[in-house]
């Protein structure tokens, strides 16, 4: 009952404190203003220009794979910048005080932690949701090829990256105390993810050593398992449209839904993998860096 | 409210079946906290009877609120023993936190949540929840007007308003201790009475302890003991008139006194004001006397202690025809021992 108590505070808090909600909504707003304004059309261009000649790309399957890719990208960013956001009231509790009074309560630190990280998974999951649903109404107005099983790995997808950008912004947040260090997190982490989980411009167009360095970060798997599960449909309709092989899997690597590391091709269950030992390890560090930091020295 | 009134009656019995005798309720020996080269804290040692307004002074950095952080183990001690309603802070903490209840000199509480959300939730904490959470808070009601502020969002109170719901978080699981961390800075006077007039009133209903540090003196001088720390350490302790006693002498203020005569009993004078016609005062500048002016006036005489009064009094009965006798404020212990202490700590 008391995590309980924690869980349905923290998360009212989070939605109640427009300051923090809409700072976690900067990011994802800043992608749909780009494809808004010229990313889609390029897009768009370069997909029409990799159509071999004799085949032809209909306006509502090229829309869907635009479409496909915007929410991935949406999906890919909010799941963590909006993890980052709601979990700061980690820090802010610190900062107002409010921690000391709830430590002054018989209550465990642990369930304190657990509270933090139960409620900001639920936050992020209420708005990546949210988020799926205006996207999948989107897609669903310019061309729909995806199934219900598309969806159903859509939302493993954006679990499993809740967990991953919760946990990575516990462990972050243990280490913050003032106003300053949350402002300067949230805007680095508003400001860059978006560039190094692929979701601004596929890691595809990157130099080789950078797609080298950001082949170790277990984000950009999650934005390809977004990218694959979002696009399968659409893949599948150029396939039985006739299109060829290499050309499908030519635009599949174009938009990061066949990642390399170091040459080897990554599977999507390695993907999961990857990014669920990730999760774990991530939330094994936060335990014990939380157990580290009992009573104040 | 009948709640309320309920449990204000199941105390005072459980009260009157302890008998009178004040045990210790906090008990504090040698304790030690240093942060680097700071020795915050420096070897104190005091205790707080059950049911006592206890009063711990200082001036800022004087080490109140490590102490009181230590006491409620948000800060980890370097040596001494801390005992809490006779339970050991290092074995039965848990225990110890149901027993305190804290108001914390800024309210800490969610800005943006409900009055009703904000103790509900604080409430959870202490296991608390359900039916038996609405009849506490109903039960808070009588004491605190709780009832109009239920549904307003906290960060849009007033600030005597905000403290009414602290007080009501601090107090809703029932504790022995509450501790009040400069509780009226920065509050209007009669919003401070209003504070004061709950505090009082869980003394006299629950026989709550009090641990209460202030910046207005006048808050301590009803307090039932006093410590007052210095750098770290107990630069003075007792009950008021004690440290009264001890750091200040008394006054004599004398009405309707010709200075000539005032000046002829040969002691330090102090001119308050001179009267003019019936009842009226107007007020004197402030300043020592040497009487070479005879109007008359009121006039506040120091003295070393009451006997030294009394003999003042006696020796000059046509003099003293209309007077009265006060002790020095605690504003002057204060002063007296702080300003003492640090001229110790120069030299």
């Amino acid at each position: 009952m008391k995590l309980k108590a924690m869980i349905i505070r923290n998360v009212k808090l989070f939605f109640k404190d427009k300051g923090m909600f809409f700072t976690s909504m900067v990011t994802p707003m800043i992608l749909l203003v780009l494809y808004v304004t010229f990313l889609g059309k390029t897009y768009t261009d370069s997909f029409r220009a990799a159509v071999p000649e004799g085949h032809m790309f209909s306006d509502g399957l090229i829309e869907a794979t635009v479409g496909g890719e915007l929410i991935s990208s949406i999906l890919a960013v909010c799941c963590v910048t909006v993890a980052f956001c709601s979990n700061m009231l980690m820090v802010q509790d610190k900062v107002s005080g409010a921690r000391n009074d709830l430590l002054i309560a018989p209550v465990k630190r642990s369930v304190l932690a657990l509270g933090y990280y139960i409620a900001t998974v639920f936050s992020t999951l209420i708005v990546c949701v949210v988020a799926l649903g205006a996207g999948l109404l989107y897609v669903r107005s310019v061309g729909w090829y995806m199934s219900v099983s598309d969806i159903a790995w859509i939302l493993l997808d954006i679990v499993i990256l809740v967990l991953f950008g919760t946990a990575l912004s516990s462990i972050i947040n243990i280490f913050l105390s003032t106003q300053g260090q949350i402002s300067a997190v949230g805007t680095i982490v508003s400001a860059g993810y978006g560039f190094i989980c692929g979701a601004y411009m596929p890691i595809s167009n990157f130099g080789e050593g950078l797609r080298k360095v950001l082949s170790f970060l277990p984000g950009t798997y999650g934005t390809s398992l977004l990218r694959n599960h979002a696009m399968r449909g659409v893949f599948g309709q150029m396939r039985a449209d006739g299109f060829p092989a290499e050309v499908v899997e030519g635009i599949k690597e174009s938009v990061d839904c066949k990642l390399y590391f170091f040459g080897n091709e990554v599977t999507t269950t390695m993907m999961y993998l990857y990014l669920g030992a990730t999760v774990i390890v991530l939330i094994a560090v936060y335990v014990l860096l939380h157990a580290g930091t009992r009573t104040r020295k | 409210m009948w709640v309320w009134e309920y449990n204000c009656v199941e105390m005072a019995e459980g009260n009157a079946e302890m008998g009178e005798s004040m045990e210790n309720i906090i008990e504090i020996r040698h304790l030690h906290k240093s942060f680097g080269a700071v020795h915050a804290v420096n070897d104190l040692s005091f205790r707080v009877k059950e049911g006592e307004l206890f009063a711990f002074l200082g001036v800022n950095g004087a080490g109140k609120s490590t102490t009181i952080h230590m006491l409620c183990g948000q800060l980890q001690k370097d040596s001494g023993e801390i005992v809490i309603d006779g339970k050991d802070q290092r074995h039965e903490m848990d225990a110890i936190r149901a027993s305190l209840g804290v108001v914390f000199q800024n309210s800490v509480l969610d800005k943006q949540l409900s009055v009703y959300d904000n103790l509900k939730s604080r409430a959870a904490l202490y296991g608390i929840y359900g039916e038996e959470f609405e009849r506490r808070f109903d039960g808070l009601d009588g004491l605190l007007g709780l009832k109009e502020l239920r549904k307003r969002t906290l960060g849009k109170l007033s600030g005597g308003q905000r403290r009414r719901v602290d007080i009501a978080r601090a107090i809703l699981h029932r504790p022995k201790i509450l501790i009040l961390d400069e509780p009226t800075t920065g509050l209007d006077p009669q919003t401070r009475q209003n504070v004061w007039d709950a505090v009082d009133s869980l003394r006299k209903n629950e026989n709550m302890t009090v641990f209460l540090t202030t910046h207005y003196m006048e808050e301590a001088a009803d307090a039932d003991y006093v410590v007052i720390l210095d750098a770290g350490r107990i630069a003075a302790k007792g009950t008021p008139l004690d440290l009264k006693n001890t750091y200040t002498g008394d006054f004599i203020t004398l009405y309707h006194a010709k200075e000539s005569e005032v000046a002829s009993l040969e002691v330090q004078y102090e001119k308050l004001g001179i009267m003019k016609g019936k009842g009226k005062v107007e007020q004197a500048e402030c300043k020592n006397h040497t009487g070479k002016e005879d109007t008359e006036g009121i006039y506040r005489i120091a003295v070393p202690d009451t006997a030294a009064a009394t003999q003042l009094i006696l020796a000059h009965p046509d003099v003293f025809a209309d007077y009265e006798i006060t002790k020095g404020k605690m504003d002057d212990v204060f002063l007296a021992v702080t300003g003492r202490a640090g001229q110790e700590g120069e030299n």
